[in-house]
């Protein structure tokens, strides 16, 4: 073996999240291994350290969400394991890992088995094209955003597969419901993003964040969200995200007190683990995609916190999104199917669709006063008239109460 | 509150032609929620919580669990418990077992040699304090009594059971404080009757004895009357 | 070369056993596994963007429909029922000899084992779309103009079956 004499790779507050990979190639090349190793290892460590990331976030988050829904009901969350409560997650793990894995016997026990493992894979990778920091990007695809989009196809399919190699009925339900919801929310996502692609001209996410560097006024960044078009269509964006991760107001899918647990009724043990890690993996990946896309991804918010390394930006708008995912889930009821469906054909897609028109004109008028008093109108005034046709025809009519005695 | 009334202008129907704008129901909601959790950590109100077992709930004097027998002074002399064995048969699940103790001739010495209780059988309804006639058998007030033997843990016996008059003053004042003066009148009452009895027998006997010296006296006049 | 001869195999077994399988969810989930796999090698040519289209619109909506009309549907799983559906030769005849045809003449004229020229430049994302609505406008807008057409139809046929129905109460 030639041990080559490589120096040892600098790294900086900015680069942290790098050293793994850094240090992998590192010892690799100082063993003298062959080029293609070494890429391999690199790759291997940098896929492994954004795994461990946000596995280690969805452990946290788990603990976070029990303890914030728990303050907004008036009760301490768990707090028995550990400090806070901060072991329950390891408690929660070693509880899944050691029960018994239930399969039914009218079950098709490989699409059982795969379903889990498909709703896990498409969510880890969708968190590999976004960029996480200026110098920490997994995958810097040149079609990341069409590429978060494909794989997120990949869990309508496996929400299907689950539901039906069941082989009962409450999955069946559950899964018809979760697919119209997935699909139908789905519309709304992407229309709301291309808005957004055809401002910036390209598909590659860290493109996207870089377009939206700058402070305008000195003081107010210049997010997309700080647009009228950007603002309506994260908005827009927004809802239709936490209608496609299955949360609250919009899980029926897995509603508790309607359908037990939908499609994943009949699962135990750790492939009931394996669905609640995919849908907390596909909060990450489509709030981060919305961090990316309307708020700046790594970008600070002020000019004089640029100092601060960027990977805490990102994380920390992440944080800021996810904690009003939480404070919605503990506020809202849920909606009915009919009522959620109404909502994304009838308000969410006219409105997703007028943005488009919207972000050209605010490119064609050169993003200026000019561009705010032609783009305001053009959203403004087909969302009034929508809401008042909505008022008309939807409103629930005055009840009037006959009593027994009268 | 302002927040309530503004909730309830917003949620009513809307009036025909007259336009909200949508969302601000929403956002009320989320205030609500939000000063919900922000005020759980400091306001007493917003937090319910009591963190047993460091902590525990303060129980109502009416709060009734399991039953326990009364004794004043001493367990084992003076339980007034008189083992009639009405709150045996009146008790609706049949929980309760009551041997009498008798002396060597069969007299009962009016106190229970066994008095078992089942509980996991009682259904803690108080028919027995109810119906019972000396004032022995109340409702007690104790709840944690989980115990991993399954056969026998929940059959309690007189050793148990029996609790002194001043327990029975600290779980229930107002019910002890009645019983205690209720049978203090009764104790003054039968020591007047006994004492008016023992008077009148006392007077009773005195004119007896005064009647029979009259007529002691009487019969001596006659008998000298007829010597002479 | 070698991503042709692993793939090929495997695409071609799931689409006989999509046509093949009895059971209709089966068929289903393998007629999706073809589509995916087309996908990958579409990606391992170097058509990036038509890979991961392929992969969202058959995986993520093709299949997604024939799956959710099988949900609602619901046709027989068991063997006997299947037996019993009418099978037809001369309708399958009929229906994929002129596919096969299409296909053997454009093996055939289009001369598929040339490969192109090593220095043409790939299609780029931004190339492409000026083709799409420049040269190729008069396809898109004709596909626009099928797929509303579609879809009012769909909505209309929807409204028609619900209309009797509410028809009914009238007391």
């Amino acid at each position: 073996m030639i041990f080559a004499t490589v120096p040892f790779p600098s790294f900086t507050l900015e680069s942290l999240p790098q050293l793994p990979k850094l240090l992998v190639e590192w010892l690799l090349t100082l063993v003298g291994a062959p080029d293609w190793l070494v890429i391999i290892g690199g790759t291997a460590a940098m896929a492994g350290t954004v795994v461990g990331v946000f596995l280690s976030a969805f452990a946290l988050l788990s603990l976070v969400e029990r303890k914030t829904l728990a303050r907004i009901q008036n009760r301490l969350g768990p707090n028995r394991a550990g400090w806070f409560g901060i072991l329950q997650p390891v408690a929660d793990g070693i509880k899944m890992l050691t029960k018994e894995d239930i399969v039914p016997t009218k079950a098709e026990w490989l699409l059982h088995l795969a379903a889990p493992i498909l709703i896990v894979v498409p969510s880890i990778l969708a968190l590999g094209v976004m960029p996480l920091g200026r110098e920490w990007v997994p995958v810097n695809m040149e079609l990341g955003l069409l590429f978060f989009f494909s794989v997120g196809a990949l869990t309508e399919l496996s929400v299907f597969m689950a539901g039906w190699a069941s082989g009962s009925k409450f999955p069946m339900l559950g899964a018809m419901r979760a697919i119209s919801q997935m699909v139908s929310y789905e519309l709304p996502l992407i229309i709301s993003a291309l808005g957004v692609i055809m401002v910036t001209g390209s598909l590659r996410l860290s493109d996207i964040v870089a377009h939206q560097e700058g402070f305008n006024f000195g003081i107010i960044p210049n997010w997309n969200l700080f647009t009228p078009w950007g603002f309506a269509a994260g908005l827009i964006f927004y809802i239709a995200s936490i209608a496609e991760a299955n949360r609250c107001p919009f899980d029926l899918p897995e509603g508790e007190s309607e359908i037990v647990a939908g499609h994943m009724t009949e699962y135990s043990g750790f492939k009931y683990a394996l669905f609640f890690m995919g849908e907390y993996l596909g909060l990450f990946a489509i709030a981060g995609l919305g961090v990316t896309l309307f708020l700046g991804g790594w970008q600070a918010p002020l000019p004089f916190l640029g100092w601060v390394p960027t990977w805490i930006w990102f994380f920390a708008k992440l944080a800021v999104i996810i904690m009003s995912y939480l404070w919605i889930r503990g506020t809202f009821p849920r909606v009915r199917i009919d009522q959620l469906m109404r909502f994304a054909w009838l308000c969410l897609i006219p409105m997703a669709l007028l943005t488009i028109p919207a972000a050209a004109l605010w490119v064609f008028t050169g993003k200026g006063i000019v561009s705010w008093v032609v783009t305001v109108p053009l959203l403004m005034i087909p969302w009034v008239i929508l809401t008042i046709l909505f008022n008309r025809r939807l409103a629930p009519a005055t009840r009037t109460y006959t009593f027994a005695d009268s | 509150m302002s927040t309530e009334k503004t909730i309830d202008r917003l949620s009513a129907p809307p009036k025909p032609g007259r336009w909200i704008m949508p969302g601000l129901g929403l956002i009320q909601g989320l205030v609500i929620s939000g000063k919900n959790a922000i005020q759980s950590y400091y306001k007493k109100d917003r937090m319910t919580t009591i963190q047993y077992p460091e902590q525990r709930a303060v129980i109502s004097p009416n709060f009734r669990n399991f039953p326990f027998l009364c004794y004043d002074g001493d367990a084992a002399t003076g339980l007034r418990c008189t083992a009639c064995s009405i709150c045996e048969n009146e008790c609706p699940p049949q929980c309760i077992y009551i041997v009498l103790e008798r002396d060597e001739n069969g007299k009962s010495l009016k106190r229970p040699k066994v008095f078992d209780i089942d509980i996991s059988v009682c259904m803690n309804c108080g028919i027995c304090a109810e119906v019972c006639p000396f004032d022995s058998i109340y409702m007690d007030g104790e709840y944690e009594m989980s115990t991993d033997d399954r056969f026998g843990g929940l059959m309690l016996g007189l050793d148990r059971l029996a609790k002194s008059a001043e327990y029975h003053m600290k779980l229930r004042p107002e019910e002890a404080s009645a019983v205690m003066a209720k049978r203090k009148a009764e104790e003054e009452k039968k020591a007047a009757a006994a004492a008016a009895k023992a008077a009148k027998a006392k007077a009773d006997l005195e004119a007896k004895a005064k009647a029979a010296a009259e007529a002691k006296a009487q019969a001596d006049t006659e008998q000298k009357g007829e010597s002479a | 070369m070698i991503p042709l001869l692993i793939l090929s195999p495997l695409i071609l077994l799931a689409a006989l056993g999509a046509v093949w399988k009895a059971r209709p969810v089966h068929a289903a989930l393998l007629l999706a596994l073809s589509l995916a796999l087309v996908a990958v090698l579409y990606l391992t040519i170097g058509a990036d963007f038509i890979g991961l289209v392929q992969f969202m619109v058959y995986v993520g909506a093709v299949a997604i429909l024939i799956v959710f009309s099988l949900l609602i549907t619901r046709p027989s799983d068991e063997a006997e029922e299947i037996q019993r559906r009418p099978r037809s030769m001369v309708t399958g005849l009929i229906c994929t000899l002129p596919v096969l045809a299409v296909l053997l003449i454009a093996l055939v004229k289009g001369d598929p084992l040339t490969l192109p020229a090593a220095d043409a430049p790939p299609l780029s994302i931004a190339r492409l779309g000026e083709l799409l609505f420049t040269t190729h406008a008069p396809a898109v807008l004709a596909v626009g103009v099928l797929l509303t057409a579609v879809m009012i139809g769909a909505a209309l046929f929807a409204r028609d079956i619900e209309k009797p129905k509410s028809n009914q109460p009238e007391k």
